[in-house]
């Protein structure tokens, strides 16, 4: 059987296959005590995508306009990418960008470097977009709706199978796949987020796993 | 024989031994089906991760910019109007303590007193017109929006910096003081002038 590599939790798609996975063989093969702790992964994600991340952060932090305009082309796309996982609507993820950075921006001098950059930023990002998703109150149904799946998205490949079954999911359910599954929240950090439980957070997940398992074609578990 | 549910499978791939998950794995160890399940869905999980990032269609950042800009330019406003009043209310109070005492207030504090508030009051009007100006709702061109940009920043520094003299006032003289806030009108008239400047000649 042809086994994929795990890609490294919080890594986002939008670096190079090859580096995730470099990135994925160490973290079945290196100390898992060292290479699988979130902060160890985020800080992996600050220098691939931004190489001299202190330097930065110190100038934005003395209101240097460069230096945040540095940040948002560093941290755009995986912000964006995280956005548009749990938002509806390109729209409605391009202003979660726009919120981010304006929250970056606002919050820079209170950032403490005991962190990763990534993961203080998709923190951010996580909490603009789940906002957005309360705000907007969409139907929050598995059903399948004509107009929802008859349209594919204008920025999503049409290859790609499984992003039509992400896309069927609920709102909720797919941002819990997306948190957990890809961004490795726990489900202790999406409930807080959500302000539900964390057993909210597992029978989301569980459910959705199920769902996808179904619609990508696979038999059901009897 | 029953097989594990999703949600045993999906507990299983969770750090830690939670209660029941030693007899799953018990189960899991002598059960191929089961085995290829949590395999399939380890996969799954992977093909998530390797999805290609969405990209944004549009740029923000100019919009996230002069968001961020305007709200600084606000807050900056009400930083200066208040440390305005704090820095009169001081003066006045060592004056006016200086008087009481029949204490000879000596020539020079008086002259930096006065210029400090003549300083302080030019910055208000400055202040005043770019306001009244409106630099946020207007479209400025590459070359001058850098300017007014690069402008902008030097004052957002030099009010920290005023900030930080205000806060340590028993440390810093009054001439540190008249000198940054000299500093200031002297960006400010710069910032007025990058603007007026452009309008006049766009004939706005």
């Amino acid at each position: 059987m042809t086994v994929i590599p795990n890609a490294v939790r919080g890594l986002p798609p939008c670096l190079p296959l090859t580096i995730r996975i470099v990135f994925s063989l160490c973290n079945r093969q290196a100390d898992s005590r060292i290479l699988n702790s979130t902060m160890a992964r985020t800080l992996l994600m600050d220098s691939s995508l931004l190489a001299n991340a202190e330097t930065v952060v110190s100038r934005a932090r003395a209101g240097d306009t460069e230096a945040l305009g540095e940040l948002f082309r560093a941290f755009e796309v995986p912000v964006y990418n995280l956005a548009r996982r749990i938002c509806r609507t390109t729209e409605d993820a391009e202003d979660v960008l726009q919120e981010t950075f304006f929250e970056v921006c606002r919050s820079i001098k209170r950032y403490r470097e005991e962190g990763s950059l990534w993961g203080w930023i998709r923190t951010i990002a996580a909490s603009k977009a789940l906002m957005r998703l309360r705000r907007n109150k969409y139907r929050d149904t598995d059903e399948l709706h004509d107009e929802v799946v008859g349209n594919r998205r204008e920025d999503t490949p049409l290859r790609m199978d499984l992003e039509a079954a992400l896309e069927r999911l609920s709102e909720t359910s797919r941002a819990v796949v997306w948190l957990h599954d890809v961004e490795g929240y726990t489900h202790e950090e999406i409930a807080e987020m959500m302000g539900k439980t964390p057993s909210f957070s597992k029978s989301q997940l569980s459910r959705a796993h199920a769902r996808l398992r179904s619609w990508l074609g696979e038999e059901m578990i009897p | 024989m029953s097989h594990l549910t999703m949600d045993t499978l999906v507990g299983l791939r969770e750090p830690g031994n939670e209660p029941g998950q030693s007899a799953a794995r018990e189960h899991l160890n002598g059960c191929p089906y089961c085995q290829a399940e949590l395999e399939r869905l380890h996969q799954r999980v992977a093909r998530l991760k390797a999805l290609p990032a969405l990209r944004p269609g549009r740029d923000r950042w100019p919009e996230t910019m002069a968001r961020f800009n305007a709200e600084r330019r606000q807050r900056r406003n009400r930083t200066i109007s208040l440390t305005g009043l704090a820095t009169a209310a001081s003066l006045a109070a060592v004056l006016s303590l200086g008087h009481m005492n029949n204490l000879n207030v000596t020539r020079p504090q008086e002259m930096t007193a006065e210029q400090l508030s003549q300083v302080m009051e030019r910055s208000q009007v400055l202040e005043s017109a770019l306001n009244d100006y409106n630099p946020d709702g207007r479209v400025l061109d590459g070359r001058t929006a850098r300017i007014a940009g690069e402008l902008e920043d030097r004052i957002a520094r030099l009010d920290q910096q005023l900030e930080m003299t205000e806060l340590q006032r028993q440390q810093a003289s009054d001439q540190d003081l008249l000198r940054l806030w000299r500093e200031r009108v002297g960006l400010l008239d710069a910032l007025v002038d990058v603007h007026v400047t452009r309008a006049s000649n766009a004939g706005l």
